[in-house]
């Protein structure tokens, strides 16, 4: 299929979809990009009548693709000492001018889309929006050395309609790196893209804060292809947008890999946060630990949905564990969840648990008979529930998330 | 005599709308300053939920009647302006806050307090210097200090640290709500030193117990009765030995 053919598959476009389809026909065609869009053309914007998406509805928060007129200031993370920082303006990516050692990167003219984002249509929207001739930069990079320096990623693009980044590692047998990254861009539509490929031994710490205004839509879609011991460990920290989507699809190919998906959402008033997550299982002896801890006030949305696949007989031995906790601060929140284990080897250990619930009244009380304001014993509970998400956040950075949670608990109180 | 706290008349009702039960009826008590009051009842007998009533829990609604300490209006205040003014609960069933230690609970109501009050915040340092004070001299673990508040604790060791906030907040008023029950031998007499260390002439105490021992610790200067949400029976400390030896029924002369 041509990029042509794939131009108006959809019966009814909206003006967003119409504007993307113009854009990408007016790209050079490449193997890639046509089967990465057709692909995406195939459904186009993620909707509510997809199973996936049912909470969360891209093309309908999308109908038409407006340059937010005020350039916020969103308090995310600030850059760490020492921290290398590559920036993303949403067109292209700024690199520093020495790389740590251990790092290498390069400006990708086109890349195979890779397997793992087949079934993700933002991930095939940004590959097919990214690399070279297109409006923007894809920047592969290679880690082959235990980097201790943190690796800073600024996703601070412009007002504009769009900001499409994209980023693939491929971290080398027993390399190790860690990630921060401040997902606080200012176009309408913002998709992210990163590739993680993880070969034997190899570690991958990545923590992340999102946060956005009602004028914006955020998807934040990551992958992570695990080789044998290696470890992959993701904490974030969302605050929604108009509607917000942060995927995460872990694949383990190799025994005795690792991976942790912790998750922490505040969501306030007309805000909308997702974290939909897949592990797939698909090698022995390997473990998953998920915690996703939400606090949501009135008029906010929260979303979870989270899968663990374990095929027969490659799934032997599987460890996993998922847990989604909320808080509903006020009546008018929002909570859904979807936690889902599909497995079909026998022998495996797996559990799942997902309540939702309020803040214990008991203990408001007993905070304010000692004094504590209403507000402020509202907080403190809601942060001391949150923080645990937090735990596995980069040390650099965990404070200011805690207080980033903090600031918002005590402004919504 | 100075009263110190001063219930006239107090009706109080527990649950919403029709739900709504009267458990305090009538009930009128005086707690002048530099006192210790000890309320002793049957089980029921609304002991607790006075104590909620004067601390303002939600779904505890005065239906008549006053309640004041030292001459201000406690009904009016929300419970942490109560707390600000000094007046403290010891609870019968301690609640757990999850993920709050100890010390960053009880440093932040005591800042919280001070702030209400328009004064400085405690230093570090200081508060540091306080809580160890405090907690030596209650046989509190100073690993105990940085665990979720009550969260795994024992029933004995939540009494404890009652007495612990207690003594680190100084309140002008206290009520203790069975706060015996539930202690060893020894946690019984190291809880009561605490209390008698607090005893000065500004301050006012009420103990609700079910039991004699802790009076023979805790010198009470009164003890009453409260049956059916009123108070029906008032005397010295002899009174509660009356009541250990013959019974409520005895005493009241009726089935309470
Ligand atoms: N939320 C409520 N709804 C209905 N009834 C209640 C509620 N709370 C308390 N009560 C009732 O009020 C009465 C007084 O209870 P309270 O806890 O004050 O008793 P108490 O004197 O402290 O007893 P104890 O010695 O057992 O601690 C009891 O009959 C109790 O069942
Ligand atoms: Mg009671």
């Amino acid at each position: 299929m041509t990029i042509a053919d794939a131009s108006n598959p959809l019966s009814n476009p909206t003006i967003a979809e119409k504007k993307l389809f113009d854009r990408c026909r007016a790209m050079r065609a490449t193997n890639s990009r046509t089967s990465a869009f057709g692909l995406f053309a195939e459904t186009g914007l993620p909707h509510r009548r997809m199973e996936q998406w049912k909470w969360t509805d891209i093309r309908a928060a999308l109908t038409n693709l407006e340059t937010p007129s005020i350039d916020l200031a969103k308090q995310t993370v600030e850059v760490p000492e020492g921290a290398c920082v590559l920036i993303f303006d949403g067109v292209a990516w700024k690199l520093p001018e020495t790389l740590p050692e251990g790092v290498s990167a390069h400006r990708q003219s086109d890349a195979t889309p890779l397997k793992t984002i087949e079934g993700l249509p933002l991930g095939q929207l940004t590959a097919s929006m990214t690399g070279q001739d297109s409006s923007s930069d894809f920047v592969s990079i290679e880690i082959s050395g235990k980097v201790d320096q943190p690796i800073f990623l600024d996703f601070a693009s412009a007002p504009a309609e769009t900001a499409f980044a994209r980023l693939a590692f491929n971290i080398l047998p027993d390399c190790s790196v860690r990630l921060i990254e401040a997902h606080s861009g200012n176009a309408a539509f913002s998709s992210t893209l990163i590739e993680f490929r993880l070969q034997s031994g190899a570690s991958v710490d990545r923590t992340f804060v999102q946060r956005a205004s009602t004028a914006q839509s955020v998807g934040i879609t990551a992958t992570a292809v695990l080789g044998e011991k290696a470890s992959f460990v993701q904490t974030a920290l969302g605050f929604g947008a108009k509607v917000c989507r942060v995927e995460t699809h872990v694949r383990f190919e190799g025994a005795e890999a690792h991976a942790e998906l912790n998750s922490a959402y505040l969501a306030g008033d007309d805000h909308h946060i997702d974290f939909t997550s897949h592990v797939t299982h698909a090698a022995p002896s390997c473990t998953t630990r998920q915690l996703t801890k939400g606090a949501v006030s009135k008029g906010g949305r929260g979303v979870f949905q989270g899968k663990f696949l374990v095929p027969r007989s490659i799934g032997q031995f599987t460890d996993a564990d998922m847990q989604h906790q909320a808080l509903l601060l006020e009546d008018g929140a929002e909570v859904f969840a979807k936690p889902e284990l599909e497995i079909y080897a026998d022998d495996v250990e797996c559990a799942h648990g997902n309540t939702s619930g309020q803040l214990d009244e008991a203990a408001l009380f007993y905070m304010r008979q000692r004094g504590i304001p209403a507000v402020e014993a509202r907080a403190l509970l809601t942060e001391a529930f949150i923080v645990e998400a937090l735990q596995t956040a980069h040390e650099a950075v965990r404070d200011q998330m805690i207080d980033e949670a903090r600031n918002f608990l005590r402004a919504e109180g | 005599m100075r009263s110190m706290l001063n219930l006239q008349n107090l009706h109080a009702t527990v649950g919403e709308g029709d739900e709504a039960k009267p458990i305090i009826n009538g009930l009128s008590l005086e707690v002048p300053a530099g006192e210790i009051h000890a309320i002793m009842g049957p089980n029921g007998a609304g002991k607790s939920t006075l104590s909620y009533v004067l601390t303002g829990r939600e779904g505890y609604e005065v239906t008549e009647g006053s309640a004041t300490l030292e001459g201000e209006d406690l009904l009016s205040m929300e419970p942490e302006e109560r707390a600000a003014k000094g007046l403290f609960l010891s609870f019968q069933y301690p609640i757990e806050i999850p993920g709050v230690p100890v010390m960053t609970f009880v440093r932040t109501a005591m800042n919280a307090q001070r702030k209400l009050r328009g004064e400085d915040e405690i230093s570090a340092p200081e508060f540091i210097k306080k809580a160890r004070e405090v907690g030596a001299a209650l046989n509190i673990d100073a690993e105990m200090l940085k665990r979720p508040l009550n969260v795994g604790f024992s029933g004995g060791e939540k009494k404890r640290l009652e007495i612990f906030q207690m003594m680190m907040l100084e309140p002008r008023f206290a009520i203790l709500d069975e706060t015996d029950s539930g202690l060893d031998i020894d946690a019984l007499k190291t809880v009561a030193d605490g209390v008698n260390v607090l005893r000065r002439s500004d301050r006012g105490m009420l103990v609700i117990t079910h039991y004699q021992r802790l009076l023979d610790y805790i010198r009470p200067d009164r003890v009453h009765v409260l049956a059916k949400g009123r108070i029906v029976a008032s005397g010295g400390p002899d009174l509660a030995l009356r009541l250990e030896k013959e019974g409520y029924d005895g005493v009241l002369g009726e089935p309470a």
